[in-house]
């Protein structure tokens, strides 16, 4: 399944991102009653934002927040008390545009008693598509989410990460130009949110609009252009990632692994303009997901498993036909080579530095980091000692520094 | 339609998935061929059919029905309480599509189940049919295993109420009063005058014209019988009533009369066959009936002279009686769905039950719109009582009973159980009356309380 580098920046990702407003919400607002009709709740209280065609657009706040309860209302299974939605320029009601939306609910709203097959099958007929085009999509499908080899037991039966992937099908059937998700990642094991958040990816590269709804803020993080962040029903930030979350006062610069002169010669030259006590060099870690990843695919590899298998490539009919550079499609395998870990170079203003200062041992140590650390070839705790030493290592060489 | 028939399928499957259409299935073929063997009948025709067409039908009819709303309240109220419905109504199916796809699923499986009960009970009836006497068997081919048509005497209502206004201001004229109950006078009237219609005095005589219409054209040559019940003034000791009877054209050679009196009980109908060819160049047969008993004998308006006539086959009139059952389930998957559309499944459950129970109770209520309170009355003094909530209750129970007798017009089960055919005609009424008028008006009740509903406010509960 996975085709593209997370990466949050829409313009790279998305060259086929327009102006055309998908989702229009003005003074949204909606208050749960009790049933003598008295006031309960105030969901979403006075809500405004629009989402573009083709951008991944995130609903990011607290549980209890309004974040499902703004979803909702966008569908149409709650009518506003106030204020004025529309979807595609119609009414969330408006039976004809649902047929360009696909929703993955909170839970696995699905009927028990289907078995995947028949899920997408009857949800295909919704959409009104022909017997074979119900086929060949529900085969891509399961195959996508990794439930190909799954398809005769009933939903009822599945796990709850198993339920998230054919819900997430489901979702999909209709090739959808706007897909809403709620929570996609709930329930799901690593490998699972990893492949969403790339399908999620793959799906804004088609010019696909994505709202995604959730609390976990690594979900919207890596996936999303814009966010709105709700607390207590109403909006309290909202902006692309990088307007809320970048320091336009720092700079950090990336590359791989430099001979310790060239390394000298370029402190040199930053310490002409800022005092080597604002400077911070060290090696960037690869994060627990990726490792994560890298160990289960080499199992993968070598065993069977009962449960959900990790997807393949995105549903051919997802894709529209165009095929995604092969690069992309590779970065679990990427991730999984050994390669020259980058050196990172990060000039910080000395009012936000705490980080250590440069000296010889420790550009020593970076020189030598161009022997890559071998990738694990067994489960995670063996391979554990290796990198504890080196950062057990680098720590002690930090704290001599601040001596 | 195709999204109607995908969420039509979907109720097939939690029916066949969830074992509810096997459960239905074998209690039906239970009381099917269970009810015979542990209600023996009486080696007579009419025990016979009693037992093997008339309670099994009814079983049938009360198990489908109540499976019926049963299950059409669980398929959208569970829907819409394990909230996937959420999921549905996101796709682009209309909420009239959802509504109109369960109820088709139903009605659906109702079809499959009442064809599979309905063929045991056939095949039940022939088989056994040949293990009565001979006798009995020639009966039950003329009396039961046939569909016979029915023709009545014309319906006097018209001059009974005219002789009741009549009657009324002559006596008001006479014997003027200043504070008179009105219509408790009139209603003793009209009894008076409607009893003339029917009383036959000791040693009197009463004649029925009865138009036989279109039928007249191919009866010639078929024997016709009379089905006839009275009631007596007074009881006898042997419990049962002489009977001399004329039916033909008077004054003519197409004449019959029993040779000897008959002796038939009171209260109960009796059938018995008179010759072919008795009616008249127009159709109409001349039945007269001479009372040598020493009390007056009652033959009631409504069901106390009927000639019934061959009309066509049983296996295609037991066809029409189940499909006039067929068009109740119709009616009642509506009702079930309705009540879910608004109510959650235990109250939608509860609510269409009761609603049954009023349908069923429509007697108690005919009672008292007749009498006019809902309280009764003195039988010893014949005063009636009064409420206050009479004044609400009368009128609505009138309301309630002009929708229920679009219902109750229809008596599938007694037709086939007295062979009396179910015309056409009266299963096309059925499916206008049940299906789509009543059906219709609860159908576009439960699709517009559903279309309004919000369907996110259930939290999950699967």
């Amino acid at each position: 399944m996975p085709v593209a580098e997370l990466n949050p920046q829409s313009a790279i990702r998305n060259p086929q991102s327009s102006g055309e407003v998908v989702v229009s919400v003005r003074g949204l607002t909606k208050v749960f009653k009790d049933f003598w009709n008295r006031p309960k709740a105030r969901a979403v209280d006075n809500v405004d934002f629009e989402v573009r065609r083709g951008e991944v657009f995130g609903l990011l706040g607290p549980n209890g927040s309004g974040k499902s309860t703004t979803v909702k209302l966008l569908l149409g299974l709650l009518n506003p008390t106030k204020g004025h939605i529309e979807v595609f320029g119609h009414s969330p009601r408006h039976v004809p545009t649902k047929s360009r939306i696909g929703y993955l609910p909170e839970e696995s709203y699905l009927y028990r008693y289907l078995n995947s097959r028949e899920t997408l099958d009857f949800f295909g007929n919704l959409f009104h598509l022909s017997k074979s085009e119900r086929d060949s999509r529900a085969e891509q499908l399961l195959e996508m989410v990794g439930l190909g080899k799954t398809q005769t037991r009933a939903v009822g039966e599945f796990s709850k990460g198993m339920q998230r992937r054919i819900g997430l099908a489901q979702a999909l059937i209709n090739d959808p130009d706007l897909v809403i998700l709620d929570e996609p990642t709930a329930g799901l094991d690593p490998i699972g949110c990893r492949e969403v958040k790339d399908l999620i990816i793959a799906l804004a590269r088609r010019g696909k609009t994505v709202i995604l709804s959730s609390h976990l803020l690594s979900d919207v993080e890596d996936v999303c252009d814009r966010v709105v962040i709700y607390y207590g029903g109403k909006i309290q930030a909202a902006g692309t990632l990088k307007e809320l979350l970048a320091e336009p006062d720092t700079l950090r610069i990336t590359t791989p692994v430099l001979p310790r002169e060239t390394l000298e010669k370029v402190l040199a030259i930053i310490r002409q303009d800022i005092s080597t006590g604002e400077v911070r060099v060290d090696n960037p870690t690869q994060n627990l997901e990726s490792y994560f990843l890298d160990v289960v695919n080499k199992a993968r590899a070598a065993n069977e498993t009962s449960g959900a298998q990790s997807g393949a490539r995105v549903a051919e009919y997802l894709r529209g036909g165009v095929a995604a550079k092969p690069e992309s499609e590779k970065v679990l395998e990427k991730l999984s080579l050994p390669q020259a870990a980058p050196v990172v170079v990060e000039a910080k203003p000395a009012a936000q530095s705490a980080a250590p200062k440069v000296d010889d041992q420790k550009l020593e140590a970076l020189a030598q980091a161009s022997q890559p650390t071998p990738p694990p070839t067994k489960p995670a705790p063996e391979a554990k000692p290796v990198d504890l030493s080196k950062a057990d290592e680098k720590l002690s060489s930090l704290l001599r520094n601040k001596k | 339609m195709q999204r109607i028939l995908a969420i039509a399928w979907l109720t097939w499957k939690a029916a066949l998935r969830f074992r509810l259409f096997l459960v239905i299935a074998v209690l039906l073929i239970l009381a099917v061929v269970g009810l015979p063997l542990v209600i023996q009948d009486d080696g007579t025709a009419q025990g016979f059919t009693q037992i093997i067409l008339t309670y099994t039908l009814s079983a049938i009819t009360a198990l489908l029905g109540i499976s019926t709303l049963w299950l059409a309240c669980g398929t959208l109220a569970r829907d819409i309480e394990e909230c996937q419905i959420q999921v549905v109504a996101t796709k682009p199916i209309a909420r009239w599509q959802i509504w109109l796809g369960k109820w088709l699923g139903i009605v659906l499986l109702n079809a499959v189940l009442l064809a599979i009960s309905g063929s045991c009970v056939f095949g039940l009836l022939q088989w056994r049919a040949t293990k009565l006497p001979a006798a009995e068997q020639e009966k039950l081919r003329e009396q039961v295993l046939v569909a016979r048509g029915s023709a009545k005497e014309k319906d006097f209502s018209t001059e009974i109420d005219a002789a009741t206004k009549q009657i009324l201001q002559e006596r008001l004229k006479s014997t003027p009063v200043t504070t008179v109950d009105l219509p408790e006078v009139q209603k003793q009237i009209r009894e008076q005058v409607k009893a003339s219609y029917q009383v036959v005095q000791p040693a009197y005589s009463r004649a029925w014209q009865i138009d036989l219409g279109f039928a007249k054209n191919y009866l010639k040559d078929k024997p016709l019988q009379l089905r006839v019940k009275f009631n007596a003034a007074q009881k006898t000791a042997s419990g049962t009533y002489l009977a001399l009877w004329q039916v033909g054209v008077p004054e003519s050679a197409k004449l019959w009369q029993t040779e000897t009196p008959m002796s038939l009980a009171a209260d109960t109908f009796h059938e018995f066959a008179i010759p072919p060819n008795l009616f008249d160049t127009n159709g109409v047969l001349t039945v007269l009936f001479v009372n040598p008993n020493e009390t007056a004998l009652l033959f009631p308006l409504e069901d106390g002279m009927e000639v019934l006539y061959p009309e066509g086959g049983f296996a295609l009139n037991f066809a029409r009686g189940l499909a006039i059952i067929f068009c109740w389930m119709a009616l009642l998957a509506a009702l079930g769905l309705a009540a879910a559309s608004f109510l959650s499944f235990p109250v939608a459950a509860f609510f269409s039950l009761a609603m049954l129970v009023v349908i069923l109770s429509s007697g108690t209520l005919a009672d008292a719109v007749e009498s006019g309170t809902v309280v009764g009355g003195n039988e010893e003094t014949g005063v009636m009582g009064h409420s206050g909530a009479d004044a609400v209750l009368i009128p609505m129970f009138k309301g309630i009973l002009a929708v229920t007798r679009l219902v109750e017009n229809f008596s599938p089960i007694d037709a086939l159980s007295t062979g009396r055919a179910i015309t056409w005609t009266e299963l096309g009424l059925a499916v206008g009356q049940i299906v789509l008028l009543l059906g219709g008006l609860v159908a576009l009740a439960g699709i517009v309380l559903f279309h309004r509903r919000e369907l996110a406010t259930a939290q999950g509960t699967q």
